[in-house]
């Protein structure tokens, strides 16, 4: 970022200065840096454009028209779609705000407290055995656990703590919040855990010396060095839980319906600029929440620190 | 992934038609190399291009009773990508015969990609004694009526119901209302209802229309206001909590079935014979309706640029085949399939020695088909209000 803006700042000196300014700031960068920059611009960048693009044409008849019309947007708009997106981005904040309170306390006893190397690791291989799984496999259970004749509902009966199945603890939003907690745990937890394991622990005993209480050291030590973690966290978080798929479609049972069912759902009907329009708007709000998260982080501390490693 | 009205996954037969394959060549090496493909040359080949549902699962008594090889390479399910290939890749070019759900041929008939239906070509045989309710469905026809290709298979799709539940006979073969699904206060609560458009608006606009609350021009392609009126309706069902839930996929029709979630759901036939094979036989049941069905099929439709090839003959020879006995009989008994000529299939197995147990479920089959093909609607994979019916589903979503 900092590089960016840098190479931006001769451009008051005008055009000529500011391409040299450029050239010369490239020649400096290095050269795999460059490569990955072109190659993620190729693969990512581009593909994107070429998205948003398409949402300004029509299909009639499974063939793609492109002349170029603002109809998809305005349908979007009019037929009240687009409150998909702020439903996705409700549940998916709920989900990334839940998801930071719970893990990272246990990030931080894990990384400090947790003083046996034997249960760090277990905790570790705990945390990674998910990714082997199919994410389908691991949600589906849940259906079996949380339905009307499931465990739970069985449990409850049994001990004669409810008279009728508990009814919204499936194919509810409740289910859609529990199961997306439960699959996108280790992505918060991970990136917290690494970003605290490299505060050294003298700067935690420094901080203790000068007379901090516990709170003071947590929140001006420990939480400053930890959020190029955190928001790395809230990234992998909040990324595919605005995406989520599998878990509004298998325990919300059609009742939460989620931006990429929506997509989908157009897909069906080959709406392809629709899909488009959908995708674009997501990421032009995926944006703006990462800008404000990132002007936010910049109050505590230098969020930027977590790219120190490119700028060596 | 499972289709419609198979027990078998597509791995399955994938796997099985390679190891025919294989075991076609290991005999071709056998025979010896020059003379083995001097032989296979002088066997016409018919390249089919479309779901595998269609292919049998070995072609051999086919080349027996036609002396035709057919050879099918097998599509996407998804019609968008099936209309790109052969449109944009011009699959016509190396394909002969296309097959695939109904609803392609009311586009690419008109736009030249599909050949028109020569009904009195003389190796079409058994058109003429073929039903009307499947030679002039839909499936095979444009919207203006015009004669694109020869129906393969199909079905009438209605709900699975718990007879128990419903307070019903578990043999009953009475005809039951779509009320069961939408409507009745004894289900309220206890439905599994499709989520997609495509599959689960059609059949609550013919429950609408049959009792006489609204009347749609054509149930398979609902026009941005009669799709309003089916969406407002389910809105209101929605809210008065009619439906447990909205499934996605085939694997939860049989889990919701299976573990009781549901009292009624409109599912695949299959679904209905999977729960059955854990609950116990007739546990639960496949409803005949007193308003019509989800009816779908695939149809063979003749490649625009084969009218040009010289193989036009064994073409039709092997269209002619879809709708013989036969071919009625093996894909039945094979892979679940209903379709036209149900009768030619069970003289088929009755004059080549099937066993008891086989020849009644072919009867059984025959009955059905002839019970529920009568009544409306024929699906479409293509209506041309698609968008509008999309949308207003997602408002049934979102409300």
């Amino acid at each position: 970022m900092q590089q960016i803006a840098g190479a931006l700042q001769p451009a008051t000196g005008g055009r000529e200065g500011f391409l040299r300014a450029l050239g010369a700031r490239l020649a400096d960068m290095n050269l795999a840096v460059t490569a990955i920059l072109l190659t993620w611009f190729t693969l990512v960048i581009v593909p994107i454009v070429v998205l948003f693009a398409f949402s300004f044409f029509s299909t009639v008849q499974f063939r793609t028209v492109y002349e170029p019309t603002l109809d998809t947007w305005i349908g979007l708009f009019s037929s009240g779609r687009w409150e998909v997106t702020l439903r996705t981005l409700r549940i998916a904040l709920t989900v990334t705000v839940i998801e930071l309170l719970i893990a990272f306390p246990f990030a931080l006893w894990l990384a400090k407290g947790c003083r046996s190397g034997t249960g760090r690791a277990v905790c570790l291989a705990m945390l990674t055995i998910p990714f082997f799984l199919d994410m389908s496999s691991r949600t589906i259970i849940w259906r079996a656990i949380l339905g009307q004749s499931g465990l739970i509902n069985t449990m409850l009966l049994g001990a004669g703590v409810v008279d009728t199945p508990v009814e919204w603890l499936l194919y509810s939003e409740v289910a859609v919040h529990f199961g997306m907690i439960v699959s996108l745990f280790p992505p918060m937890v991970m990136p917290i855990y690494l970003a605290i394991n490299l505060i050294d622990d003298t700067l935690l005993e420094a901080s203790n010396d000068l007379g901090a209480s516990p709170w003071q050291t947590l929140s001006r030590v420990i939480i400053p060095l930890s959020l190029p973690g955190v928001i790395a966290g809230v990234v992998f978080c909040l990324g595919p839980a605005l995406a989520a798929w599998v878990e509004p479609g298998m325990l919300g049972g059609g009742f939460v319906n989620l931006i990429s069912n929506s997509i989908e759902s157009a897909y069906s009907a080959l709406r392809y600029p629709v899909v488009a329009a959908l995708s674009a708007f997501v990421i032009v709000l995926l944006l703006a929440l990462l800008g404000g998260m990132f002007l936010i982080a910049r109050r505590f501390g230098d969020p930027s620190s977590s790219l120190s490693a490119i700028r060596g | 992934m499972k289709d419609r009205f198979s027990t078998y996954n597509q791995a399955q037969l994938t796997r099985r038609e390679m190891l025919a394959g294989m075991s076609a060549l290991a005999g071709l090496a056998a025979v010896g190399g020059i003379s083995g493909v001097a032989k296979a040359q002088d066997v016409p080949l018919i390249r089919i291009y479309g779901v595998p549902t269609a292919a049998l699962k070995d072609w051999a008594p086919m080349e027996k009773a036609l002396g035709v090889r057919a050879e099918l390479n097998g599509s996407s399910n998804d019609v968008g990508v099936f209309m790109r290939d052969v449109m944009g890749a011009n699959m016509g070019d190396s394909a002969d015969i296309f097959v695939f759900e109904s609803g392609t041929e009311d586009i690419l008939g008109p736009q030249g990609f599909y050949a028109p239906l020569d009904e009195a070509h003389s190796e079409l045989t058994l058109w003429e004694r073929t039903s009307d309710d499947w030679k002039r469905s839909a499936v095979v026809q444009d919207r203006e009526g015009k004669q694109w290709g020869v129906p393969v298979i199909g079905n009438a799709d209605s709900f699975g119901y718990f007879p128990e539940k419903l307070g019903l006979s578990p043999d009953s073969q009475e005809e039951l209302s779509w009320s069961l699904m939408f409507e009745d206060e004894k289900t309220r609560g206890r439905v599994a209802y499709g989520n997609a458009y495509t599959y689960s608006m059609g059949v609550a606009a013919l429950y609408l229309q049959a009792k006489g609350a609204a009347t749609f021009s054509d149930i398979a392609d609902l026009t941005p206001e009669e799709a309003k009126t089916v969406a407002d309706f389910l809105i209101e069902r929605k809210k008065a909590g009619q439906f447990r839930t909205l499934y996605g996929a085939f694997e939860e029709q049989i889990q919701l079935l299976t573990n009781g979630e549901v009292d009624v759901i409109n599912c695949w036939e299959p679904a209905v014979r999977e729960a059955n094979l854990a609950l116990g036989p007739d546990a639960t049941r496949y409803a005949y309706t007193k308003e019509g069905y989800f009816k779908w099929g695939h149809g063979a439709y003749i490649a625009a640029q084969a009218a040009d090839r010289d193989n036009l003959g064994a073409i039709y020879k092997v269209l002619n085949y879809f709708l013989s006995g036969e071919y009625r009989a093996l894909q039945a008994r094979d892979r679940g399939y209903a379709g036209p000529n149900m009768d030619l299939g069970v003289e088929y197995a009755e004059a080549n020695g099937w066993n008891a147990e086989e020849v009644a479920a072919l009867k059984a089959t025959e009955a059905k088909v002839n019970k529920k093909f009568s009544k409306p609607y024929v699906s479409t994979t293509t209506p041309d209000n698609a968008g509008a019916m999309e949308e207003e589903w997602q408002r049934f979503l979102n409300a």
